[in-house]
């Protein structure tokens, strides 16, 4: 317990430094995207019927919400701010805090892509086993012709493939949002279901789309500790193929949990093209829309979140190596 | 295997469970009486969850039209900017000199919590509007069309006159795009002492500069002001959202309740066009205002069953605007070499077939429009119909020379025209390809340079770093605004305290650089003190200017008029039908949804 005590305390160290090198990078690119947001709400005003002094008057109000000051100011204010956990206001959503905002999106990124993620961990894993297996045969073939052709088709084009084929051609399934807004939310059936509907083509495009890069992993790992010492050892010793079965998966697996979670920890990033094609309300869609209305505080938040995110899952990969393999645990207690 | 058939069997329950719901019957959905109406707001994609139900919110959940309500609904009249369907006033009076408007509210109009509209509410949201910035309550010193006094007649009347000092013949426009709310609700928004530093910011001097900072950021809280929950004085009243969809429920109490048909809205999400056109080639939307759509897009979308696409007047054109501080196009010629050079048709049917129509001629008035001001003057105007051996003629008088088939500068050097236009804009960028394949074909190198993103155009555009971009022009109905997208800002030309000032070109967001100037008949004008002058004057006197300036426009070519909009209008007729075809009441005032006023007005019926 010690030296996972101790590596914590180092990783939390040099994560908090590099939390705050990254909000300083992300401040400065942030507020340095070109672009004149306010001209924008301007125009958008007079095209759309507004006298010109009316929309002149609009975008000053608006204005109040732009951060004011010299850069460096702004950067001792959002800084000091970070430390209070106050990432900002949001210039398009007036009043509402940046925090609220990346947490009511967070929610509809982070169950899908999980549960996205954990299915095609699942399943790339246990048919990486059996494809390293049966890799002369025709299965193991077949499971890693897949898992190539999977892990080559751009999210995007799987995405759009799905919903041609069960929103268009067989239109079973919705596409459009993450709820049917009929249904009264609660803990109720229809609600649940429609829930569930809205998320099976979202969450099969990320857990097809991750799949191919699990399967394929794993059939390596697989491989390679097929031509371990030990393996051949416990043949020879007449071991059960069940008993092998597992000391193989256990031995393979170890890399592919370091993946899965710097996984977890991009989750946040969502992923932007399937978050768009089905029109599905997670911090991939915010972090667009923050950019396309130029909201600097909403788009820092959301760049620091991501950023906080898969530095937190590398601490927690790092750890939870040291737990789960005794030779680096060890190796360390040697030291 | 075993293992593996399990999840396999695992994932083909949890498949089949989600797609069962399907067959659920949403709890209140179509079969509620007068059904369910789909639409979207085309100026506002993704809808926000966390948003409060503010109109003034850029991202509230208001919608205009079904829940919240204007004074008047403004309509898209060619000459007239002043007219109005009823809205929370069933009618209204203009004093004959434009001095004054008194309204009469409807006498039965209620808020969805049951309590009466009241002339108190309309002068709470008159207070709320000075915060915002609007044409008629503006505290800026020398604002036109401003309003002096807010008088409650009695409960149902209030009358509101116009500052004499900057009349504006928009002003009645101005107070009737009033949005109305419960002062019941919204009174904690403002101070009670609202009108008086209304009354100090419309003064001079340092008070008055402090009171309009003070109403600036009032304007910031009202902004952001969250009503605990929606009270609406229109036909819808918000029942929820979530981060896809917002629901609207039939208010009881709405005035003219008996005459709605739908007995839901749900308004839908989107990001981007595609997902619009999505939905209504699925027959999903009963109403969509315009959005742009390739052509075989638009033939998918006619396709669908009940589709019918309403076609309109759309106060806006698109032009090819030049920055004249750029050589060569400081030189006339050369812009009239190219208005004769550029086929208008092709480039019409190449990028907006369906939302545009080739324009006449370049008078910086929308065609239809200009044949109402000003039908005299259009036969007088240039109509630069493509003629190579013309644009050639000109070419030469501006010194251009043409050597192995390109045309170079006076000078020598090569011409390339670089033309910019924002990601994203699909028929600007389908146009610029076109004539650039016009230009080349002609012997003029061109290239068409796509920048990332509006606010990076607009940006670029601002500090006169392109040779030439697109420009929206003609913004109707009234004169000033139409003429102002020439000969306003972005021509040099400002309003300082009430007096126009014009900017040398590249200072202070002037960068299409025209001179101060410009010979119109034999006689000089400025341009921009004319356009100004529209925004005070009556239409009588409006006509002879507007005239100059068409010709102004007509003979300097600041820009190339393109295309003029059509307004397409979306609808479906296997739920409803009354859909209007009037060219007046298919686009209504800023961020309107024209469709919200046509089901109030009861034109909207459920199909039988």
């Amino acid at each position: 317990m010690t030296v996972i005590a101790r590596r914590l305390a180092g990783h939390l160290a040099r994560g908090f430094v590099m939390i705050l090198v990254v909000a300083t990078i992300s401040f400065f690119i942030v507020n340095n995207i070109p672009g004149d947001p306010v001209a924008a709400r301007y125009e958008k005003l007079v095209e759309g019927g507004m006298s010109p002094e009316a929309a002149m008057q609009a975008t000053k109000v608006m204005y109040g919400f732009l951060p004011s000051g010299s850069m460096g100011e702004q950067y001792v204010d959002y800084m000091s701010g970070l430390l209070r956990f106050d990432l900002g206001v949001s210039v398009t959503r007036p009043g509402t805090p940046v925090l609220d905002v990346l947490t009511d999106a967070a929610k509809w990124t982070v169950l899908p892509v999980l549960l996205g993620t954990l299915l095609s961990f699942l399943v790339g894993v246990i048919l990486g086993v059996y494809a390293a297996i049966k890799r002369t045969g025709k299965l193991g073939d077949a499971l890693a012709i897949s898992g190539s052709l999977l892990h080559g088709i751009p999210q995007y084009v799987l995405a759009m493939l799905l919903v041609v084929i069960f929103a268009t051609l067989i239109p079973i399934l919705p596409h459009d949002g993450p709820v049917d807004i009929l249904f009264e939310p609660g803990f109720n059936a229809g609600y649940l279901g429609s829930l569930a509907e809205h998320a099976v083509l979202p969450v099969a495009t990320y857990a097809l789309s991750a799949y191919g890069g699990w399967i394929l992993a794993m059939k390596s790992s697989v491989v390679t500790v097929l031509g371990d010492d030990f393996i051949l050892a416990a043949e020879l010793r007449g071991m059960k193929r069940s008993i092998i079965f597992r000391y193989i998966a256990r031995n393979a697996i170890l890399p592919l949990f370091t993946i899965l979670a710097l996984s977890l920890g991009l989750l946040l990033g969502g992923a932007v093209f399937i978050e768009k094609i089905f029109n599905y309300p997670g911090l991939g869609l915010l972090l667009i829309d923050s950019i396309t209305l130029r909201d600097y505080a909403l788009m820092g938040g959301a760049f620091l979140l991501i950023t906080v995110s898969v530095i937190v899952a590398n601490i927690v990969a790092d750890l939870f190596y040291t737990v789960i393999d005794p030779r680096v645990r060890s190796g360390e207690e040697a030291s | 295997m075993k293992r593996l058939a399990a999840v396999v069997a695992l994932l083909g329950l949890a498949t089949a469970t989600a797609c069962s719901s399907t067959d659920n019957k949403p709890a209140g959905g179509g079969s509620a009486s007068g059904g369910l109406f789909t639409t979207i707001d085309v100026n506002r994609p993704g809808i926000d969850a966390s948003a409060p139900a503010n109109p003034y919110n850029p991202k509230g959940n208001a919608f205009p039209g079904y829940t919240t309500m204007k004074i008047g609904w403004v309509v898209n009249h060619l000459t007239d900017p002043n007219k109005a369907l009823p809205g929370m006033a069933a009618s209204w009076e203009i004093e004959p000199d434009n001095s004054a408007i008194t309204l009469k509210l409807q006498p039965n109009a209620k808020w969805s919590d049951g309590k009466p509209v009241t002339a108190e509410d309309v002068k709470l949201s008159i207070a709320l509007a000075y915060t915002q910035g609007s044409t008629a309550f503006a505290v800026t010193p020398g604002a036109a069309g401003a309003a002096a006094e807010v008088t409650v007649v009695d409960d149902k009347t209030i009358k509101i006159t116009q500052d004499p000092a900057n009349p504006s013949p928009k002003f009645a426009r101005g107070v009737l795009d009033t949005t109305v709310l419960p002062s019941h609700v919204w009174s904690s928004a403002v101070p009670a002492t609202i009108w008086d530093t209304i009354k100090t910011a419309r003064g001079d001097g340092p008070e008055a500069e402090k009171a309009r900072e003070e109403i600036t950021a009032l304007g910031q809280k009202v902004i952001a002001f969250a009503p605990p929950k929606d009270v609406a004085g229109g036909p819808f009243v918000l029942e929820r959202v979530n981060p896809g969809e917002a629901l609207l429920v039939k208010n009881k109490h709405f005035f003219n309740a008996a005459n709605v048909a739908p007995s839901q809205v749900k308004f839908l999400n989107y990001t981007g066009n595609e997902q619009i056109w999505n939905y209504l080639t699925q027959g999903k939307l009963d109403h969509s205002g315009f959005v742009a759509a390739p052509t075989d897009v638009m033939n998918r979308i006619k396709a669908a069953p009940g589709s019918e696409v309403i076609k309109g007047y759309s106060p806006v054109a698109v032009s090819m605007a030049f920055n004249q501080s750029k050589k060569p196009y400081d030189n006339v010629h050369v812009r009239r070499g190219l208005a004769y050079l550029i086929d208008r048709e092709q480039v019409t049917k190449v990028a907006s077939p369906e939302g545009g129509t080739p324009a006449t001629t370049t008078s910086g008035i929308h065609q239809k429009a200009a044949a109402a001001w000003i039908p005299d003057t259009l036969p007088k105007l240039e109509p630069y119909k493509a003629d190579l051996a013309k644009a050639e003629e000109e070419f030469k008088t501006a010194g251009l020379t043409k050597k192995d088939g390109k045309w170079t500068l006076a000078d020598g050097t090569p011409w390339k025209v670089s033309m910019h236009a924002p990601a994203g804009f699909s028929d600007w960028l389908s146009a610029q390809e076109n004539i650039k394949s016009q230009l080349i074909k002609a012997g003029i190198d061109a290239e068409v340079v796509t920048t990332a993103d509006y606010p990076v155009y607009l940006e670029e555009l601002a500090a006169g770093k392109y040779d030439v971009g697109f420009w929206l022009i003609a913004l109707g109905p009234a004169p000033y605004d139409i003429f102002q997208r020439l000969y306003g800002a972005s021509n040099g030309w400002a309003n300082v305290g009430g007096k126009i000032k014009h900017s040398p070109a590249g200072k202070s967001g002037n960068w299409m650089g025209s001179p101060e100037e410009i010979e119109v008949d034999g006689a000089k004008i400025n341009p921009g003190e004319l356009t100004a002058k529209l925004n005070s004057v009556g239409p009588d006197e409006a006509k002879p200017i507007m005239s100059q300036l068409a010709m102004a426009a007509n003979q300097d070519l600041p820009v190339i008029q393109l295309w003029d909009y059509i307004n397409n209008q979306f609808v479906n007729n296997s739920r409803f039908t009354g859909w209007p075809h009037d060219d007046e009441v298919l686009r209504l005032g800023t961020g309107v949804l024209p469709s919200g006023v046509w089901i109030q007005q009861g034109l909207v019926k459920a199909k039988q």
